[in-house]
């Protein structure tokens, strides 16, 4: 994050130009982004957590202690895939992560679910 | 989305923070007050103004408490779509008895589920909950609104919409907002250390509003952090309520092992038992805390599987003396009383999150902490406040140029949750101490005075808005200023009146739930009626030289 911040000046003022949307975002792209940080950040933290929790379990952790620890990483995890789903520069590839790596850390919540069950 | 990742970050901040600010500055404000929800009741509820109770007999006073309760009307209501034929009369298949205890609590909380014959899904309960008097076992009314923990704490939480749960989620939401607009706004400005010194207070009000705003928002930042947080993992199987659907199965596999293990039954035998002296079990359970060094009072105690051979009684020790909340649970065979359990030690996740959750519910005693709480949570109304007021100000001269209404908009919405929700809150008290206490309903009527109030100064806030759209300040914050300057007196007025306890009086025994509310109200008057003095002198002159301006130009 540092990095990132570090090649901006430090004069820089936010405040003049966050009211003002540049043109290539239009009011389509903005509604997408929202989306995507809103329900595919759910998404992606919904799979993180049941995998999370799978994966615990199986290796020997209470059902509620795997629940409360990946719920807590869960959440902290969302606070970061909704930030980044705002700062990434290509909205596609943020839906296929968030959307496509939920999807997949889910199914494979449920294929480690099946094996112990 | 823009060209750098600051300007990213400021846009989330200032619009998503518009947004979620309005439910943020309620979760922040109810949340201050829920911390001293226990007190709030006290006042509101004069039948109840004793000393705090330890936990009562079990075999004298709960237990027929128990036999003779039914849920609710209302619940039976809701739960008639999800049975299959007509509702029973009676329930008397009991899941469980409850009763739940804290050091600041001189009434008990008790509570009920039943098993619902018929149902579609077997696992439905119907619960109930009263209020108890621990010294006769007398229920309290229940539509004596207990104000504090009744109302302000799940207003805090849950927005008192609970449909469908629809309010504990949009609080979830601004929950997580609050923790991107405080990342955010780290990024944003980044000149921590500086912004923790610096406030002028003389330059514009745009200036000194977004000093304040990074002011509150940086002392308070850990605090902030920290509630969001622990608030979002307080309602984690709510928000991500996986163990009841995706991995169900796995819920259900690690129950059933869980219950082997524990030797404490998942489900009923199905044969029915009497029940032993619960008091022996209690007797028993502090004496064993005793024995560990870790004597202590019972916080909560609960009965599974209620007049069946498989029924247990479970014993917690109150969280008095440290941050998580009950705990070292004892759990007796109910039939005969003997010992079947006793829970073994944290294991180092469950420590972590009892301390987090224990941390924000607080219900150990330590009154420091409980009022720099109250502080960071004002800190927060500050912020989001001065937030509003940034908005506003740096806006309003091109909205009028440009003919706009936007800022108009935002400022009386900021009314309404700034002064607006101040009025509404000591109307609310005042309306609780002048309706008289048997009349039914009396709740219902609170509520209604609550939002009918709230309503009234969100439309008087826009009625009064026109001058935003010119650049100026809406009078209206001045005026409600005055509200509150006269409404939370008359509160403490008329608490002294109905129930003779003026501040002399519980100042002098020392009765701080009572002496406390009515300081805290006389305080906010005094805020609220320096604000009003502040905010008439340069406004009157500038209206005065445009009316002047316009009439005779």
């Amino acid at each position: 994050m540092r990095i990132v911040l570090n090649q901006y000046p430090n004069n820089e003022a936010p405040h003049t130009a966050m009211s003002t949307l540049p043109a290539t975002a239009s009011a389509l792209h903005l509604l997408s982004r929202i989306a995507a940080a809103v329900l595919g950040g759910y998404a992606f933290c919904w799979g993180f957590i049941v995998l999370s929790m799978a994966l615990l379990f199986a290796a020997g952790m209470s059902f509620h202690d795997s629940e409360h620890l990946s719920g807590m990483l869960g959440l902290l995890l969302y606070l970061a895939v909704f930030c980044w789903a705002f700062a990434a520069r290509s909205l596609p590839k943020v839906w296929l992560v968030l959307a496509g790596g939920g999807a997949a850390m889910a199914a494979a919540a449920s294929l480690v679910q099946s094996a112990l069950v | 989305m823009f060209q750098n990742f600051r300007l990213t970050m400021a846009w989330l901040h200032t619009w998503f923070g518009l947004v979620l600010g309005f439910v943020l500055m309620v979760v922040f404000f109810f949340g201050a007050l829920s911390v001293f929800d226990r007190e709030i009741d006290r006042w509101s509820v004069p039948q109840s103004r004793f000393a705090p109770q330890p936990m009562p007999s079990f075999d004298q006073l709960l237990r027929p408490a128990f036999e003779r309760m039914q849920p609710s009307k209302e619940s039976v209501d809701l739960m008639r779509d999800r049975v299959d034929g007509p509702m029973p009369d009676r329930f008397d298949t009991v899941r469980s008895w409850g009763a739940y205890t804290t050091h600041r609590d001189p009434v008990l909380q008790v509570f009920a589920s039943y098993e619902v014959p018929k149902a579609r899904d077997p696992e439905e309960t119907l619960f109930t909950l009263h209020i108890m008097d621990p010294r006769n076992g007398a229920l309290l009314p229940d539509d004596h609104l207990r104000l504090g923990s009744q109302f302000f704490f799940p207003l805090h939480y849950s927005l008192n919409l609970n449909w469908k749960e629809l309010g504990t989620w949009i609080v979830g939401f601004a929950g997580l907002i609050m923790l991107a607009a405080l990342f955010s706004g780290v990024v944003m400005h980044r000149k921590i250390f500086r912004e923790f010194f610096t406030f002028r207070r003389h330059k514009s009000t745009q200036r000194s509003a977004l000093d304040l705003h990074n002011l509150s928002g940086v002392v308070a930042l850990p605090f902030h952090f920290f509630f969001a947080f622990t608030g979002l993992v307080i309602f984690a199987s709510i928000y991500f309520p996986v163990a009841h659907t995706q991995l169900n199965p796995l819920h259900e596999q690690s129950e059933q092992m869980e219950a082997h293990a524990t030797g404490l039954p998942h489900e009923r035998a199905g044969v029915a038992a009497p029940l032993a002296s619960v008091d022996a079990m209690m007797a028993a359970a502090q004496a064993r805390w005793a024995a560990k060094g870790m004597a202590g009072e019972i916080g909560f105690l609960n009965i599974q599987h209620v007049g069946d051979a498989n029924s247990y009684v479970s014993i917690y020790r109150a969280g008095t003396d440290r941050v998580a909340l009950t705990g070292e649970g004892m759990h007796f065979k109910a039939s005969t009383g003997e010992l079947l359990r006793e829970d073994p030690p944290r294991t180092a996740v469950d420590s972590v999150t009892e301390f987090l959750t224990g941390l924000h519910l607080q219900h150990f005693r330590h009154w420091l902490l409980r009022w720099l709480y109250v502080v960071g949570g004002l800190l927060g109304c500050v912020c989001i406040a001065t937030g509003f007021i940034f908005f506003v100000e740096k806006r309003k001269k091109q909205h009028a140029k440009a003919g706009g209404q936007g800022s108009r908009v935002v400022d009386a919405l900021a009314l309404g949750t700034v002064t607006g929700m101040l009025i509404a809150t000591a109307a609310m008290l005042l309306i609780n101490r002048l309706l008289p206490s048997e009349l039914p309903g009396k709740g219902d009527w609170e509520r209604a005075g609550f939002y009918g109030v709230w309503l009234l100064t969100l439309a008087h806030a826009f009625w009064r808005s026109a001058p935003v759209a010119l650049a100026r300040h809406n009078p209206a914050w001045r005026e409600q200023c005055w509200a509150i300057a006269a409404l939370a007196p008359a509160a403490v007025l008329a608490n002294w009146v109905s129930t003779g306890d003026h501040l002399a009086k519980t100042l002098a025994v020392s009765y701080w739930p009572v002496a406390g509310v009515d300081l805290c109200l006389l305080a906010c008057a005094a805020v609220a009626a320096w604000a009003a003095l502040k905010l008439s002198p340069q406004t009157t002159p500038l209206v005065l030289a445009a009316t002047a301006e316009m009439t005779h130009g």
